[in-house]
């Protein structure tokens, strides 16, 4: 992360107003990814990570929701920011792809001219130059007859095809950045690994940067160079992937790590749920979020938040008062 | 959609097939004997049945009406008892009012309609729509004939503008801009309940389509508000909007016939309550053909463009 970093979150924090009082979706988040990086953000569900790639995307609703902080683009900060200069940054700076593909497509309009509107529209390009240049992203998605398949409606294609589509779309003004918010949830598994292939492939090609969102660590372990686990809207522990799988000092990784099936693993090995459940962002205590559910924790950790710890040499940080040391793993 | 169209069609057949067994019905409804009617003084159970073989009176009522549905096919509905005038020609002066009369106050209802809903579905309970509400909602309780003696009152007499009245009605080939102006006032009428529909139906669709996350989808990819609401949002959002068009536009030739008799517009509706008033049959029963098969044509045609708005539709 030495180069001039593409994108940068400083203190991000965004909080509903609900009818039960203020709920802190996200709170003081901080990470930066450069160039030709990804970034994997994983938690579990409600762990705030949806709202943190829409509200990096500045597409969050204004009524009702206060983000505070800051994230820049390629310098130009979000946060705050119109619609107008936002419309200037989406798609060809930045540009997301969303996690259902069912009902990311229009569902009346012609998939082609889903991909070519961008074009047309953000790029200025003629209409036939338009619809050429989408039939070429709808091959570079590994779309098979791709001008016929220019004439399609969603609902005449299957969910892996609607995801490709989604994924041209995104792509189609070659964004610097492309926030992937759970591309694969939708999907079939044997699908799965083919788009997020696809995914990585074409950020080679393109020479983006991504941030790939999921609650699956089997997904990030590969395809991201660095890792930041999410937990009740927070960022708990932030570091190289490879490290992170390694050396993960938080309690919370690791019961994410125990969770998820390891082929190494005897057939039948029971996986080890995390118990409780994750806790009401309305009734945030003091303490660290996670010790109710945590096996390690003591009284601090019910009345003290820890902090994201300095990054060690390696850039690994962690916000916990009793880490896992270096042996209990 | 091909096999879907053929489909509609054979139903829009029977439906037809129904509507002219029920009109050719209406006239064996009535009481009294056309032959009675015919002899007046000479009426003789001979010359009865004399004059029952020429009118083919005689043969089985299933005969008889495949001779008068031959006829009609042929666009021989008759000729009317009373005015001795051919009833088709007589149709074929009204019908072109009533469908103008129709096309302007839908024109009117939805250029109004469409960016009103729009307008309003960008701030669901903001004060336009608020406003815009509880102005539909006042019109919508106003009855047509209570309104039209409002517009009569304050276009025509207070500020002088349209007259109204038969001898006022120029058709269009004569002179177009007469023909406007002795159309404004019922177009408007019969615009008002049509727009609040249009308006109230369009406007919860696109708040609920709006919502959608093909929109935020397009949102992101950093088109324009305007855009986002003509092309991605209006096309999703118009199919109750245009199935509520088809029933309606059939249900405004009964309404435009209140509007046409207040206004002595010499369309269809006013054609058929003087044919009432003066028991010419015959006419009654070729308006009230025409008027049938025209909503169910009407409607089927609105299938049809539903159809090509949401290509779902056909294909499930």
């Amino acid at each position: 992360m030495s180069e001039v970093p593409l994108l940068e979150v400083r203190e991000l924090s965004v909080t509903f107003e609900t009818a039960g009082g203020p709920l802190p979706a996200v709170s003081g988040v901080s990470f930066t990814v450069g160039p030709n990086e990804t970034l994997g953000i994983v938690g579990e569900s409600g762990s705030g990570k949806t709202v943190l790639a829409r509200s990096i995307m500045g597409l969050q609703p204004r009524a009702r929701v206060t983000t505070t902080g800051s994230v820049r683009l390629n310098g130009s900060e979000t946060v705050g920011a119109s619609e107008t200069e936002l419309r200037r940054l989406w798609s060809t700076e930045v540009a997301m792809i969303f996690q259902d593909p069912m009902t990311a497509l229009n569902p009346v309009m012609r998939v082609g001219k889903q991909i070519d509107e961008t074009l047309r529209v953000r790029l200025g390009m003629s209409r036939p130059a338009a619809k050429a240049r989408a039939i070429e992203l709808l091959e570079m998605v590994g779309i098979p007859s791709p001008a016929q398949r220019y004439n399609a409606y969603p609902g005449q294609l299957s969910g892996g095809m609607r995801q490709r589509v989604v994924i041209a779309a995104a792509l189609a003004c070659t964004p610097k950045l492309l926030l992937a918010d759970e591309p694969t949830t939708g999907l079939d598994v044997t699908i799965q690994a083919q788009i997020l292939n696809l995914l990585d492939d074409l950020k080679d090609r393109l020479h983006m940067s991504v941030v790939l969102i999921t609650h699956d660590l089997g997904v990030v372990a590969t395809r991201t160079s660095h890792l930041a686990v999410m937990y009740a809207g927070r960022i708990v522990e932030f570091g190289a992937t490879r490290d992170v799988f390694a050396h993960h000092r938080m309690p919370y990784t690791r019961a994410l790590l125990e969770s998820s099936p390891r082929v190494a693993n005897p057939s039948h090995t029971r996986l080890a749920a995390i118990p409780g459940r994750p806790p009401n962002l309305l009734t945030l205590g003091e303490g660290c979020a996670f010790a109710p559910r945590c096996a390690y924790a003591n009284d601090r950790c019910h009345v003290e938040r820890p902090p994201l710890s300095a990054p060690d040499a390696a850039g690994h940080s962690f916000a916990c008062w009793n880490p896992l040391s270096e042996e209990s793993r | 959609m091909l096999r879907y169209v053929v489909r509609r069609l054979v139903m829009l057949l029977g439906i037809v097939v129904v509507i002219s067994i029920g009109s050719f019905y209406l006239i064996h409804l009535l009481p009294g004997d056309p032959a009675a009617v015919i002899l007046g003084t000479g009426d003789t159970p001979a010359n009865r049945a004399i004059l029952y073989k020429q009118l083919g009176l005689d043969r089985p009522m299933v005969v008889q009406y495949f001779i008068w549905l031959r006829n009609i096919l042929h666009g021989n509905f008759g000729i009317s008892f009373i005015s001795q005038t051919s009833v088709a020609s007589t149709i074929r002066a009204a019908l072109p009012i009533d469908l103008e009369l129709i096309a302007l106050s839908q024109i009117l209802a939805f250029a109004a309609a469409i960016p009103l809903a729009m307008r309003s579905a960008r701030k669901p309970d903001g004060i336009v729509d608020r406003i815009l509400g509880a102005g539909s909602f006042t019109l919508l309780s106003i009855p047509p004939f209570i309104i039209i003696v409002l517009l009569v009152l304050v276009i025509s007499i207070k500020l002088g503008i349209s007259n109204t009245g038969p001898s006022s009605y120029v058709s269009f080939g004569t002179d177009w801009i007469v023909n406007l102006e002795s159309l404004t006032l019922p177009a408007f009428t019969l615009a008002i309940g049509s727009f609040v529909l249009y308006y109230r139906v369009l406007r919860s669709d696109l708040i609920a389509t709006l919502q959608e996350e093909f929109i935020t989808v397009a949102r992101s990819k950093g088109i324009s508000r305007r855009r986002i609401m003509w092309r991605h949002a209006f096309r999703p959002s118009s199919v109750a909007l245009l199935g509520s068009a088809g029933v309606n536009i059939g249900g405004l030739l009964a309404s435009g016939f209140v509007v046409e008799y207040l206004l002595a517009i010499p369309g269809l509706g006013y054609t058929l309550i003087a044919a009432i008033n003066a028991s010419d049959y015959l006419l009654v029963q070729g308006i009230v053909l025409v008027v049938s098969v025209g909503v169910v044509v009407i409607n089927f045609l609105f299938d049809f463009v539903i159809n090509i708005v949401d290509p779902r539709i056909s294909r499930e």
